[in-house]
């Protein structure tokens, strides 16, 4: 909230006289404004020369105010959303289907964690090739190891559809036009990337957006992690943009992360114990060296048991 | 609080929110001149502000035409033939060039990791000659950046690898008997030598400097197609006190050269060290630098004894299938391996 002084080309009420009013009680900012107590401020109020001017420029500010919070809703309009806005999107994997009762859910942010070449890369291409080729809308791919490779998705595609089929080239182009690949190598960008994207679908520019992959987010965060607050608030304020994005525009967000060396030489997973309330569901990948197929467990569900896990084959 | 999001040092961050502005539509209609009376900052440094601050609530109202959803993306359609259609970088080993879809391709990040002996400098130096094959022979005729953190960029042998290298294209075109003969120009081995910028470092901050460097550098010698780092471990194993900061450093050099890779469309192979690591109740060889490091790379190699032969694998790719092959250094450089010959034997 800016200083009151940044009001005053909007709303003339918030003239030179009221400021040095508020000055005077060193209200300076809104925030100021908002931790005194207003009662008391307009018993000064009316003590002062033009009462009726300081009183209204009071009711001014405390309107600008409201209109600013988000509006209240109920459960059954939280549960009407749920139902008919965000439907589930299935990975492409039938056993993760199952493991998480039908797929991802769109208004979810959801991790992938697990040490090197565990098949997170794979898992993403696939669920994007998947999601793009089965539901209408596009698939947004931010890639920032340069590790989006379109023959994989290409071969996933091919997998799926009937061989036998002439039109298969046809629906390929048409498909992979729909995932949108966008290489981005620092926060910053990220978070204006952010932003457009959230214009773009406030506007309604183009059609919908499925899906929001972002593999992976870590190699982001991690050059700013640790040295100092900032780099910690930069990571939260990156969560929650991505919670709101998730959760306005009906998107199913995917981030990926990594595993480092915890205590007793187990390992746990990178970006340490803040970031871990931020996703809704967290999916620890590992990978079976015996059979070369990988497993998935379930860290976190917001509606599903901890500890359940089931494995998988990529092909 | 979105002032806390934008690209400004911390000191202006710092005096923006103490005084206030801590949203972005509060900085939409202040002048420079009176944002730098209330900081008491330079006019200079409050025009910078606010310029990045009218750079992110501009994208607001940037027009978009009905076709991509953002500025600077690509369909994974236009991607596919971009890739269908772009050159490889040869390691002269036909088996090895096979496990790795053609060669070293470009835009991407490849870590090569082994023991100490197993070939990794011959291989740096080899991808260092061969980027620089021109087209007629099926290469990009480009020329390569050396990074040497260790030292061990022996000049003759780049020229014995060379000299191998001219006299094979030779065979090669002689064999096609190509008609354009007349205008075929024969690269000589000390071309070879010429096409190669070397840059030694001696220290970590040497390192982060030049690769923060190669940006400038690169967009001024258009016709760089490699870019080998040798060793990226070398600095930052000895003498680290504060691993945190090593962690950030190695995740933000990771990111210039992936930045690099892609935009200059160059391959960067980073090589790397090895250490032992206590997992599953043993003791097994890993790669240096730890497990975020082991993130950073879009392609990972690591080399290997096998007995008495020299094996690569893949062991992380976003498109290739995890395989093995043989391989070995020769006077000539690296080549296929042969059964019988060309095996080192090691001292015990």
């Amino acid at each position: 909230m800016a200083p009151l002084e940044a009001l005053e080309r909007d709303y003339p009420l918030i003239d030179f006289n009221f400021r040095s009013f508020c000055a005077s009680h060193t209200i300076f900012t809104v925030e100021d404004f908002l931790v005194h107590d207003l009662n008391a401020l307009e018993g000064f109020a009316g003590r002062e020369y033009a009462p009726e001017k300081l009183k209204q420029g009071i009711k001014q500010v405390v309107s600008i105010i409201e209109s600013e919070h988000r509006p209240w809703l109920n459960g059954l309009e939280l549960l009407e959303d749920a139902q008919v806005n965000k439907c589930t999107l299935s990975t492409g994997f039938e056993r993760i289907d199952v493991l998480l009762q039908r797929g991802l859910c769109e208004g979810h942010v959801t991790e992938l964690v697990g040490p090197s070449s565990s098949c997170k890369t794979q898992v993403c291409l696939k669920a994007a090739s998947y999601v793009a080729s089965k539901y209408m809308g596009k698939v947004m791919y931010f890639d920032t190891g340069n590790s989006f490779a379109p023959k994989r998705v290409a071969q996933f595609l091919s997998q799926s559809s009937d061989p036998t089929n002439p039109e298969v080239s046809k629906t390929v182009k048409q498909v992979m036009s729909r995932i949108v690949c966008h290489s981005i190598f620092d926060i910053f960008t990220l978070i204006d990337m952010l932003h457009q994207l959230m214009s773009d679908l406030k506007s309604q520019i183009n059609c919908r957006v499925r899906m929001l992959i972002i593999d992976s987010l870590s190699s982001l965060i991690a050059p700013i992690l640790g040295g100092g607050a900032h780099g910690h608030a930069l990571m939260v304020t990156t969560g929650f943009l991505l919670k709101e994005l998730a959760h306005e525009h009906n998107v199913s967000v995917v981030v990926t992360n990594h595993m480092v060396a915890g205590e007793a030489g187990i390992s746990k997973p990178a970006l340490g114990e803040s970031w871990k309330s931020i996703p809704h569901v967290r999916l620890l990948l590992s990978r079976n060296h015996a059979n070369n197929g990988s497993s998935v467990t379930i860290l976190k569900h917001p509606c599903l048991a901890t500890g359940k896990s089931t494995d998988f084959m990529v092909m | 609080m979105e002032v806390s999001s934008l690209p400004i040092s911390a000191s202006h961050r710092g005096k923006l929110i103490s005084a206030g502005y801590t949203s972005l539509s509060s900085l939409s209609s202040v002048s420079p001149s009176h944002l730098a009376q209330v900081l008491k900052i330079s006019e200079n440094e409050a025009a910078g502000i606010l310029k990045v601050a009218s750079g992110r609530s501009g994208l607001d109202k940037i027009d978009h035409g009905s076709g991509a959803i953002m500025n600077g993306a690509q369909t994974a359609w236009d991607m596919l033939h971009e890739e269908e259609s772009s050159l490889c970088i040869t390691t002269s080993c036909s088996e090895l060039d096979e496990i790795l879809g053609g060669g070293i391709h470009c835009k991407e990040v490849s870590e090569i990791g082994g023991v100490p002996g197993i070939g990794k400098t011959q291989l740096g130096i080899q991808l260092a000659v061969n980027a620089q094959i021109p087209a007629h022979c099926g290469g990009f005729g480009g020329k390569a950046i050396y990074i040497d953190t260790e030292g061990s960029f022996m000049v003759e042998r780049v020229l014995q690898i060379a000299e191998a290298c001219a006299q094979d294209m030779l065979e090669y075109n002689n064999l096609l008997r190509k008609e354009s003969q007349a205008c075929r120009v024969d690269k000589q081995p000390k071309e070879f030598l010429d096409n190669i910028f070397y840059f030694r470092v001696c220290t970590y901050t040497e390192q982060i400097a030049v690769i923060n460097f190669l940006d400038k550098f690169v967009s001024e010698h258009k016709d760089v197609k490699v870019v080998i780092i040798d060793s990226i471990t070398f600095h930052f194993r000895q003498d680290f006190e504060d691993m945190a900061l090593r962690t950030r450093l190695l995740s933000g050099m990771a990111l210039k050269l992936m930045k690099l890779a892609k935009k200059f469309n160059l391959a960067v192979v980073v090589l790397n060290q090895v250490t032992t690591k206590y997992t599953e109740g043993s003791f097994q060889l890993t790669l240096a630098l730890g497990d975020s490091w082991s993130h950073a790379a879009t392609n990972r190699i690591i080399l290997y004894w096998n007995g008495n032969e020299r094996y690569a694998y893949i062991d992380k790719s976003p498109s290739l299938p995890s395989a093995s092959a043989p391989y070995a250094v020769t006077r000539r450089g690296i080549r296929n391996s042969t059964s019988n010959s060309n095996k080192r034997h090691k001292l015990m």
